[in-house]
């Protein structure tokens, strides 16, 4: 079964908890560990964050959707190449902390998918078996 | 060798060599006694710590004696400790009511008066005890948060310390929910108002008054970690990074470069779980403040490679 919740708020740090709290209740769901779900927030607050910076947006779009016991979170769309390029870089040094690094180390994985004239960021992130 | 020189000779506490300025507050005239023999309080009478204390103290005040300064740090570390103890149902974290509690400490340490004929305990428990509850009056919830959710982030914060050794894991919110007899909901919402909590910055200075302005409260904590040191070794102090302590530079060092998770770093680190997550959290939010994202050129390499 699919389980899907589609967000539109205003891009504005103060709409962050809002997508927080949805995450949080898929997370549960899955039962996901606290940790498991600071490290989704964390990449998803830090994409957030950098498409607002890049991007002047006026609202963000997220989508989050349990599939196949894992939570994916699509962002998006987005139209900066200079993002696309942050995500896409490989990190700037074997010791380098930048937006890829940050993402890679806290989801399972993440691609930059195609989207007409833009892209989608899609986070996936599953709960690791005990 | 004068009768200085040998008493230098046969003084557990080697004064030469060692940085800082002496902070003279007396006449040098009580240079002559000799150095209690036994290095901490650990099974000494009342008599005897005492005068431990006295004697490490002049080190301190009348020769500038760093090390004397540690080691009264060092001893007095279990009094800290216990006083924190009465203030850790309050939801606050243990460590960080230690490490608040160690500043008053050092500010007593600092400003002991040899001359006023008090001990040390005496003087340095309110100090302590003042300084812990001065953090409590400092820190506060930045937005209005209902009562039941604050004191359910309590719970949750001990919950949470009691759970992750248990099950040698991070616990899921349905763990939580049960274990606080509370709602996942209600879990999550506790979890998302902890961000509006307040904390004074470990960075802060302690001592406006005349201290070491550059210094951090982190930097008067505990003796340098090994590991700490190894991460120093390679690292540049890039601008960003410069205005991370040691500590933070090491778990986030952990996290995103050596792939640990949360609890591991806990493990290596001492500290717990939830800790790592506010100090991880704290980290990237200095990072930006200081450098507006995480991808300005130059800035966010925790080496010296670029």
């Amino acid at each position: 079964m699919r389980e899907s919740i589609r967000l539109e708020v205003p891009a504005a740090v103060t709409a962050l908890p809002t997508l927080r709290m949805v995450l949080g209740g898929l997370a549960v769901h899955l039962d996901f560990s606290l940790e498991e779900l600071e490290d989704l927030s964390l990449a998803a607050t830090e994409l957030l964050r950098a498409a607002l910076d890049s991007e002047g947006l006026e609202s963000w779009s997220v989508e989050m959707a349990v599939v196949d016991e894992a939570l994916h979170v699509v962002l998006g769309p987005y139209r900066s190449p200079e993002l696309r390029g942050r995500l896409q870089t490989a990190p700037g040094g074997p010791l380098c902390l930048d937006l890829c690094r940050l993402i890679g180390s806290t989801v399972d994985s993440f691609a930059v998918e195609d989207d007409g004239d833009g892209f989608m960021v899609r986070l996936v992130k599953g709960r690791r078996q005990a | 060798m004068t009768p200085r020189d040998d008493r230098r000779a046969s003084d557990p506490l080697d004064l030469e060599g060692l940085p800082g300025q002496p902070r003279r507050f007396h006449d040098d005239e009580d240079d002559a006694e000799a150095a209690p023999s036994v290095p901490a309080h650990a099974g000494r009478g009342r008599d005897e710590s005492e005068k431990l204390d006295q004697y490490l103290l002049r080190r301190y005040h009348l020769h500038g004696d760093r090390k004397a300064r540690e080691q009264l740090i060092t001893m007095y570390l279990p009094l800290v400790r216990s006083l924190a103890r009465r203030y850790a149902s309050r939801g606050e974290h243990f460590d960080d009511l230690v490490q608040v509690g160690a500043i008053g400490l050092i500010k007593a340490i600092d400003r002991f008066d040899l001359s006023r004929g008090v001990e040390l305990t005496t003087y340095a428990t309110p100090n302590i005890v003042g300084e812990i509850k001065r953090y409590f009056r400092d820190k506060g919830w930045s937005v209005r948060v209902p009562r039941g959710l604050q004191e359910l982030n309590i719970r949750l914060n001990k919950v949470i310390d009691e759970l992750v050794p248990k099950l040698q894991r991070s616990p899921t919110i349905n763990e939580l929910a049960e274990a606080a007899s509370a709602t996942p909901e209600e879990v999550l919402e506790a979890l998302e108002t902890s961000q509006a909590y307040n904390s004074i910055s470990l960075q802060a200075s302690p001592n406006s008054e005349g201290g070491d302005e550059d210094a951090g409260l982190i930097d008067y904590l505990g003796g340098p970690e090994a590991a700490y040191e190894t991460m120093e070794d390679r690292t540049t102090l890039a601008p960003g990074f410069a205005k991370l302590d040691a500590r933070e530079r090491y778990i986030l060092h952990l996290r995103f470069f050596e792939g640990l998770t949360q609890s591991q770093i806990a493990e290596r680190v001492g500290i717990s779980q939830m800790h790592v997550s506010r100090l991880i959290r704290r980290s990237l939010e200095k990072l930006r403040e200081e450098i507006g994202d995480l991808d300005h050129p130059g800035v966010s390499s925790v080496s010296g490679e670029q």
